[in-house]
């Protein structure tokens, strides 16, 4: 996979699904391909369909409704497909710990490589990560 | 004479337990004439009707509508008591405040309210619910 | 008349409510809608019941990224109701100068969002540049970007540091002068007048008898703005008009919104230079809730917040309330979604502002002879204006 991953990470194309978040993390994401941060100048790009997707952002906390779409999303991915997870709903679960709506465990529903945490992350942590990302991938 | 004042006597003994604070009115009206009252407050005095909440207390389940009087600032609060906690049943608002529809789905959803003459009386969070909910929402669920 | 229909979503990002759409279209025009909701539902009125009210306050502050100090407002209008608590006058300041911050940077995001759907890139990448000195100002009052932390029951967290605030000014001088540089470029220009001049009609009636709030119905001739009827905080205290429009379009709704950004920026700099004199405290400490129940709103930059509280006496309420403008605002698309053409869906659906909007969706219409083929929602938003274009440059 070596060879491959290399030539990955030249240009990851970025796919954003949103799993109940609070919205604001989509918010920085979208942030980060505008002129004040410029994601592309890394080769990334934000992509409208999952077929194109090297890497998948997600945040929220997945509420049990939309746990299976999630699911489904992550299965119609060409792979290898790297997730990452946006906030610290992601990786805690926030405030939303008592929340009788949630799925129990996100990592059940899809494997996740990566997690950023902040509540929003600051624009300048998400590119930090995905910077990790691509060094990972440079082996 | 003001606004409220002139929706007050106009409603007469339709209302009870009236509770005045600064620019909020909370009264008590019976199920058979919420109709009324809401006609009255959303056609003649041109109220907005903002949403309605439902509250479970002891002595059953309580809907709390809270029209918007958008000139004043004033809310006018009818507040619907049901006693049947099981089967709930209140009538609908929706033949004459076309906004209520969601409103209304949402309440059945949370708290299993049902209303009468509600042209499409489903769940609206929890429709296509992957887990197939039978319960309210607020009910019967381990968080 | 053979309706097909076309499904949108649930994927389609209009995040705040994810929603799943379904258009039943003839041919190209639209001639019902369905939604449904439920998809971002985390239950945050069962969790506040749980919490104290200080800590409901931080909580209500994550129900939606864009409005995330209009919910906290509302909500400390709410427990303040209650007991009709007074908050001190630097504080009232403080409260609207964020609050007022705020509307500047949701209403950028969605004019930015807006050209990208109709094919504007460029107006998407030149506000949203603009939208970056709003997060920095709020980085300097707060220390986040976003999810500020400022609100409490009986005034504000933090001060506003006096050494700060000539660079604040500095920043809004410049927002001003490129608002008052966008508000004409918005007017004057051709293709964005026809392209949505007449397009996804919300009429006076339709708005009151859905009682739609906020710029949505404001753009459709029906007065009512919170920061005029209730005059709480600053807000009785500065100088400010409530801009209403008549037709209802979304084209008016544009114009609404730079408008409103052209007043926010009069109001913060009013707050400014009220800061600057006066001193004080910025806190009221509040021990005790007494039973009774509150309501609390706020105008957010889509429309009215409303908070309902109802205490026992305890440091937990009982029941809270909450509902969001989007709630009411989104059952209008059934009223302001028929007969218009598919290519004017997106815009119409991104209209009302239903938090934050969509990136590309693949679907399937079905046509006339009934082969199916897949379009893009957004290419075909975006040809349509590509044609306009052409025509209108093609006629000089
Ligand atoms: S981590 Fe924070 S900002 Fe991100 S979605 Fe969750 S609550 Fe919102």
């Amino acid at each position: 996979m070596g060879w491959y991953n290399k030539r990955l990470a030249k240009s990851l194309w970025v796919f954003h699904v949103s799993g109940s978040p609070c919205n604001n993390c989509d918010i920085e994401i979208l942030d980060l391909i505008t002129p004040a941060f410029d994601v592309e100048r890394f080769g990334l790009k934000l992509v409208g369909s999952i077929r194109h997707a090297d890497v998948l952002l997600v945040t929220g906390i997945f509420n049990q409704k939309i746990a299976p779409r999630i699911k489904k999303i992550y299965e119609q991915a060409p792979k290898p497909i790297f997730v990452v997870a946006v906030g610290t709903c992601m990786s805690g679960d926030c405030c939303f710990k008592d929340s009788y709506n949630k799925v129990k465990k996100r990592e059940d529903i899809i494997p996740i490589d990566l997690y950023i945490p902040g509540c929003p992350p600051k624009p300048e942590a998400m590119i930090a990560g995905v910077v990790k990302l691509i060094g990972v991938l440079n082996g | 004479m003001d606004k409220d004042e002139k929706f007050f006597k106009a409603m007469g003994d339709k209302i009870s337990s009236r509770i005045d604070k600064k620019r909020r009115f909370y009264f008590n009206v019976k199920n058979e004439d919420l109709r009324e009252v809401v006609d009255y407050l959303f056609k003649t005095m041109g109220c907005r009707l903002s949403t309605a909440t439902g509250i479970e207390m002891y002595h059953g389940l309580e809907i709390l509508y809270h029209f918007s009087d958008d000139d004043t600032g004033t809310y006018f609060c009818p507040r619907v008591v049901i006693k049947d906690k099981e089967h709930p049943k209140v009538k609908s608002i929706v033949p004459i405040v076309k906004g209520a529809e969601w409103i209304e789905r949402e309440l059945f959803d949370f708290w299993g309210i049902e209303f009468e003459d509600h042209p499409r009386m489903e769940r609206l969070l929890a429709l296509h619910h992957p887990q197939n909910l039978k319960e309210p929402m607020r009910f019967g669920r381990d968080s | 008349m053979i309706a097909n229909s076309i499904p949108i979503g649930p994927f389609h990002p209009l995040l705040e409510e994810a929603e799943y759409f379904e258009l039943k279209v003839d041919g190209e025009t639209v001639v019902d809608i369905d939604m449904e909701i439920g998809w971002m539902h985390r239950g945050h009125e069962f969790i506040s019941e749980m919490k104290t009210f200080t800590q409901s306050i931080y909580l209500v502050e994550r129900i939606c990224g864009i409005c995330s100090t209009s919910h906290p407002i509302a909500c400390v209008h709410a427990i303040e109701d209650i007991d009709n608590i007074e908050i001190p006058i630097r504080a009232k300041y403080i409260r609207t100068l964020v609050g007022e911050l705020e509307r500047i940077h949701s209403h950028l995001l969605w004019l930015g969002l807006a050209g990208h759907f109709i094919g504007y890139d460029t107006l998407w990448m030149w506000v949203w540049r603009y939208r970056e000195p709003v997060l920095q100002m709020f980085e300097i009052i707060s220390g986040n970007r976003n999810h500020y932390g400022m609100m409490r029951i009986g005034g504000v967290a933090k001060d506003v540091d006096p050494a700060s605030i000539p660079d604040l000014a500095k920043i809004f001088d410049m927002l001003g002068k490129k608002m008052a540089m966008l508000a004409g470029a918005v007017k004057d220009d051709p293709v964005l007048r026809s392209r949505l001049k007449g397009v996804g009609v919300l009429s006076y009636d339709d708005a009151v008898a859905y009682c739609a709030t906020g710029p949505t119905s404001r753009a459709s001739g029906v007065r009512g703005d919170v920061r005029k009827d209730e005059s709480t905080d600053a807000y009785g205290l500065v100088e400010f008009d409530e801009i209403v429009l008549p037709n209802g379009d979304v084209y008016d709704k544009l114009v609404l919104r730079v408008l409103e950004v052209i007043e926010s920026v009069k109001i913060c700099r009013q707050c400014l230079e009220k800061l600057k004199e006066i001193k004080g405290p910025i806190l009221n400490d509040v021990k005790e809730i007494s039973p009774g129940e509150g309501i609390g709103r706020y105008e957010a930059p889509r429309g009215e917040v409303f908070h309902y509280i109802r205490s026992d006496g305890s440091n937990r309420p009982i029941r809270h309330k909450v509902r969001a403008p989007s709630f009411v605002n989104i059952p209008t698309y059934t009223a302001s979604c028929k007969g218009i053409p598919v290519a004017d869906v997106l815009i119409t659906l991104a209209s009302i502002d239903p938090c934050y909007c969509c990136t590309e969706r693949s679907l399937k219409v079905v046509n006339k002879e009934n082969d199916p083929c897949l379009i893009d929602l957004l290419k075909i938003s975006r040809e349509k204006t590509e044609r306009i274009r052409r025509e209108i440059n093609g006629s000089k």
